[in-house]
């Protein structure tokens, strides 16, 4: 070991609470690399390996009916390798004690068993046995949380006609990761929807469906090819009313799970970086101090023929070794919490098999990336370094020449200043740049901490915008089908129904010039009240008689605008030809892609005078049981769901997941806040040790000394708190800008409680790192200090 | 303690077995080793010895800046020695000055400003330029430290150790960082400041010829004074010969 290396050691070991900031900040900023990269790694290959190992379809085809041998007719397109017919059906299910009524989609399988797409996963139980016909397995959740054992018998009545089937097993499918029945549903509700796989005989009987079909599924060669196939597809089942052709990024399921994993991608790229990007930050302000206080020191090395390199790689190893030492903290604590968060992850998705492995490379790169911007942090503090002068470095440093402060020529507001105040003017508006490395760092952690909060309650936001703005109704019903105004007025005659309004929810492709999107057109009556349109601000948009309301994400995709023209042409059923519509707002939204329209427009469009496929219920307080009563009578309800119930599920799944994230986040968050503020707080300090004891030996008290320097800290920190708030907002920004999906997005609003919680929390920081200094200032050896040359 | 009787009534500091030990690891270096000395109120005394012999020690104790491991130190009826941390801030703040040989001053202060840091805290000070007037710096008080020369620099550390019209001007080799013409400025200053405001002046030095301008002498030696020397007659900054 050389003399120099002896001389960094120590360095470290003295400024040690300086140095373990660094660190941790490093540690942060590799464990939250390594564990949100592991984990986007994993959770990306655990899916993919799902799919592949239950050979999740590239393509589903929805139709009403083909015989069964449509699928040799796809099997001869040229890219299809195979193809499946299956049936597919949403039903009722009887739940003894359950009041609420529950829908089932019926799958047809085949029996005997064989290696099928989208197969069933069985999680306990068996799988069907041979010529038995009255055996189902329900989605593994389904029937936890409907309390279904294995032999228990399960009732469900397809168009009034009443089966009991008896449970053999619980089963997961890649196919329903995200338990969505709709789209419009968006959110999972796993008790009130489950899968019931059943044999095919039972299903040809129930379905009415010998030797039929309505859903097929394909398998191609080269995906990129599936725009063309399905065209084809469209013309060799034309006639078996093909109502969706659903490529497979675009189920909703894979669409839904797509997107958290995409969200996990976008925070494994931005966090670490925005966090070593500070660690190099704070390397930069300890290491620039450093140089200054060991000027003559270095001056003394290149006198006695220590090159400039030399001198350079010296401090440029202090960076480096303590961005390895954080770097060695944050591969087991990132590699622990990947371990663990992609548990949480495969349990929150039910996913069958969990497949984690280690990334070298991710280890690798997270190392290069911390070290490099450990050098990078060290490497100006390094080049002052190497062009210090020897005989210069002897003299004092010149300060910059001061001036007057502009507030000392403001006569009485000088004079009536007391005297901390005016030291601290004085050394504020005479050391601009420490002051400012202060306010800057105040400001980073601000902002940070904001967008922490953010983070957090973003989602939140998004739910409360969502389900007491958006959605207003407490219940929506939906039925198989479309229905009449007939259903309408009995829907309004139930007891406990204090409000009703039709909804139209079709499937349409829209098109604007060569720009195109299939999505949910919503017919919404005049005057709804329970599903309303908004601007994010809270201002309503109307729907109006006429024209058609734009999502603005949808907007954005079709490149169109108010008053443009588009076109309609629907998804299901027999209405032939496209019709236009003119756009006549832009109405904001988190969610979806979705158009609205007059439900009677939206009729119309469909040829009939009036038609609607839901209804919104306002009912009274605590008639919920009553209502779900109801409802269960009502043949063709395809699912009721409450309001409230909606709200809880959604938060528990969505929000669950972010959640942790979110908490993650927040707390490196803060660790890195604080970790930057003692920094630049300990580093004023000792920048000022020696101002600090000739005051102490003029006889002023570690009090006043101590008013003088918290003072001014909490001054400039405030100054700082007060640039991190718009500073945060941008970071805040940015990350919505990242998360932008079609399904959801982030909404850029910040809460004003975030703002405040951060600005308190860092002033707590500020205070926090003062008293740390305190320690310092009391034990201030001034005997020692003074002993030094300048 | 028979105190009373021998305390000459224009001594200010009473000295008896003054002992400092300093513990390093294993090892205990005293740095005073039984000092006895009376200072008398409004002399000019210096301080001779070699390094080491524990001159700075005995000055920083004496000042309140540091504290005795064992022994007395009367500052006219109370002992230095039993002070608190606070008590002997307090009695800097109102009885001692300070100079060094490094000069401290606030590099992001003018020279006026530096003198305010002491009269800010003093309930009757000479007014900051009036300080830097006696130092002869009058003219250049709008100055930052690092515009001046190192005599100038020290000249304002006088300012300001004495612009709280300190009783006692403890000052540790004020010149060993200055020339011989700029040296003798800084004494001729500190000599004026003793003979007009009757301030006591106690200067360590390692220049033996500065003694000649003293009322007397101390020599000290391994943490010991070894003899103390009366002047006759002080002779004047100028007078000397360097
Ligand atoms: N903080 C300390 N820790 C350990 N030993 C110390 C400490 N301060 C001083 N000493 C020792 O005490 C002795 C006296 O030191 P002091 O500074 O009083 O000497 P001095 O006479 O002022 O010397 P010089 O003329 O070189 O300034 C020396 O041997 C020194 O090593
Ligand atoms: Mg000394």
């Amino acid at each position: 070991m050389t003399v120099l290396h002896k001389k960094l050691f120590r360095s470290l070991l003295r400024s040690w609470a300086e140095s373990l900031a660094v660190i941790m900040v490093v540690l942060c900023g590799t464990a939250s690399y390594i564990c949100l990269h592991s984990c986007y790694l994993n959770l990306a290959l655990t899916r993919d390996t799902y799919y592949a190992q239950n050979r999740l379809a590239d393509f589903e085809i929805m139709l009403e009916r083909a015989p069964a041998n449509a699928i040799f007719k796809v099997e001869e397109i040229p890219g299809v390798r195979k193809a499946r017919a299956r049936m597919v059906k949403d039903v009722n299910v009887d739940i003894e004690g359950v009041e609420e009524p529950r829908v089932g989609r019926i799958i047809s399988m085949p029996v005997p068993r064989r290696p099928v797409m989208n197969d069933v996963v069985v999680m306990e139980g068996r799988y069907f046995e041979p010529g038995v016909q009255d055996e189902v397995i329900v989605s593994d959740s389904f029937a936890r949380l409907n309390k279904l054992a294995i032999g228990d018998r399960l009732g469900i009545s397809v168009e009034e006609k009443k089966y009991s089937l008896r449970i053999v097993g619980y089963g997961l499918s890649p196919e329903y990761v995200y338990m969505i029945r709709t789209l419009q549903e968006m959110v999972p509700a796993p008790e009130r929807f489950g899968i019931l796989w059943v044999p095919k005989h039972f299903a040809e009987t129930a379905l009415d469906m010998k030797e039929a079909c309505n859903n097929i599924l394909g398998e191609v060669d080269d995906p990129k090819e599936l725009d063309a196939i399905l065209d084809r597809a469209d013309k060799v089942l034309d006639g078996y009313g093909v109502f969706a052709k659903v490529k497979q990024q675009d189920q909703i399921s894979v669409r839904f799970l797509g997107d958290e994993i995409q969200g996990l991608a976008v925070n494994a790229r931005i966090t670490p970086t925005l966090f070593l990007a500070i660690a190099a930050l704070i390397l930069f302000v300890l290491l620039s101090r450093m140089v200054r206080m060991e000027r003559t020191q270095i001056g003394l090395m290149k006198a006695y023929g220590y090159s400039d390199w030399s001198v350079a790689l010296h401090y440029l190893q202090y960076g480096v070794i303590l961005s390895a030492a954080g770097c060695l903290g944050g591969f087991a604590l990132g590699q622990w919490m990947a371990d663990g968060l992609i548990r949480v992850y495969v349990q929150l998705y039910q996913f069958p098999i969990l497949e984690s492995r280690i990334y070298p490379d991710v280890l690798a790169r997270s190392l290069g990336i911390a070290l490099a911007f450990g050098a990078l942090g060290a490497l100006l503090a390094s080049i002052r370094a190497a062009r210090i002068q020897p005989a210069e470095s002897m003299r004092p440093e010149a300060p910059p020449l001061g001036h007057r402060v502009w507030l000392e020529r403001v006569g009485p507001v000088w004079r009536n200043l007391g005297f901390t105040w005016k030291m601290i003017v004085r050394n504020i508006a005479r050391n601009r740049f420490r002051a400012g490395l202060n306010v800057f760092g105040v400001a980073i952690s601000t902002g940070l901490v904001i967008m922490g909060f953010f983070s957090l309650s973003g989602m939140e936001f998004w739910l409360r915008f969502q389900f007491q703005e958006v959605q207003r109704e407490d219940v929506k019903i939906s039925f198989q089908g479309e229905r009449g105004k007939k259903t309408y007025y009995e829907m309004a005659r139930f007891d406990h129904v204090r409000r009703v309004e039709p909804l139209l929810e079709y499937p349409f492709t829209i098109t604007s010039d060569w720009r195109k999107k299939d999505t949910v057109v919503v017919g919404l009556p005049r005057g709804a009240e329970m599903q309303k349109l908004m601007t994010f601000k809270g201002k309503v948009v109307p729907v109006g008689e006429s024209g058609i309301v734009l999502s603005d994400r949808l907007a954005r995709i079709l490149g169109v605008g108010v008053g443009d023209t588009i076109r309609l042409k629907p998804l299901m059923g027999r209405v032939e030809g496209e019709k236009r519509a003119v756009v006549r707002a832009v109405a904001q939204q988190f969610m979806g892609t979705n158009a609205y329209m007059d439900i009677n427009a939206l009729s119309r469009l469909l040829n009939q005078s009036f038609a609607m496929n839901a209804v919104l219920l306002r009912i009274d307080e605590d008639a919920k049981e009553s209502v779900n009563r109801e409802m269960k009578d009502v043949a063709g309800v395809a699912s009721v769901v409450f309001n409230s119930d909606a709200y809880d599920s959604l938060v528990k799944t969505l929000a669950g997941s972010s959640r942790i994230m979110n908490l993650v986040v927040l707390l490196f968050a803060g660790v890195i806040s604080f970790s930057i503020i003692y920094n630049v707080t300990s580093v004023a300090l000792a920048e000022r040790q020696r101002e600090l004891a000739s005051l102490r030996v003029l006889g002023l008290t570690t009090a006043e000394v101590g008013r003088v320097l918290y003072h001014e800290n909490i001054l400039l920190g405030l100054i700082g708190a007060a640039i991190g708030l718009p500073l945060g907002a941008g970071i805040c920004w940015l990350l919505v800008k990242a998360y932008d999906t079609d399904l959801y997005r982030m909404p850029f609003y910040i809460e004003s409680s975030a703002y405040v919680k951060a600005v308190l929390l860092t002033l707590v920081f500020v205070l926090m790192a003062n008293l740390a200094v305190r320690r310092k200032i009391l034990r201030l050896d001034l005997v020692e200090v003074l002993k030094e040359r300048e | 303690m028979n105190t009373g009787n021998d305390t000459n009534h224009t001594d200010i500091f009473q000295i008896r077995g003054l002992a400092k030990d300093y513990q390093m690891g294993e090892v205990i270096v005293s740095a005073l080793r039984g000092v006895s000395l009376s200072i008398r109120a409004g002399e000019f005394l210096v301080i001779l010895g070699p390094s080491g012999s524990g001159k700075s020690t005995l000055l920083n104790i004496i000042g309140g800046l540091d504290s005795p491991t064992r022994g007395e130190v009367f500052f006219r009826d109370s002992d230095l020695a039993g002070y608190s941390e606070a008590r002997r801030t307090r009695y800097r703040r109102q009885h001692i000055g300070f100079v060094f040989q490094f000069y401290n001053l606030m590099p992001n202060l003018t020279a006026e400003e530096n003198v305010e840091l002491a009269t800010e805290i003093s309930p009757d000070p000479l007014p900051p330029a009036k300080a830097l007037e006696m130092v002869r710096l009058g003219e250049r008080r709008a100055h930052f430290p690092s515009q001046l020369s190192g005599g100038e620099q020290q000249r304002v550390a006088i300012a300001r150790a004495v612009a709280k019209r300190p009783e006692i001007l403890l000052c540790d080799e004020p010149t060993g960082a200055l020339d011989i013409s700029t040296g003798k400025v800084v004494l001729d200053v500190l000599d004026n400041i003793n003979r007009r405001f009757g301030t006591t002046l106690i200067v360590i030095t390692h220049n033996a010829s500065i003694g000649a301008m003293a009322d007397r002498v101390v020599r000290m030696m391994d943490g010991q004074v070894r003899n103390i020397v009366e002047n006759e007659r002080r002779q004047s900054a100028e007078e000397l010969d360097w």
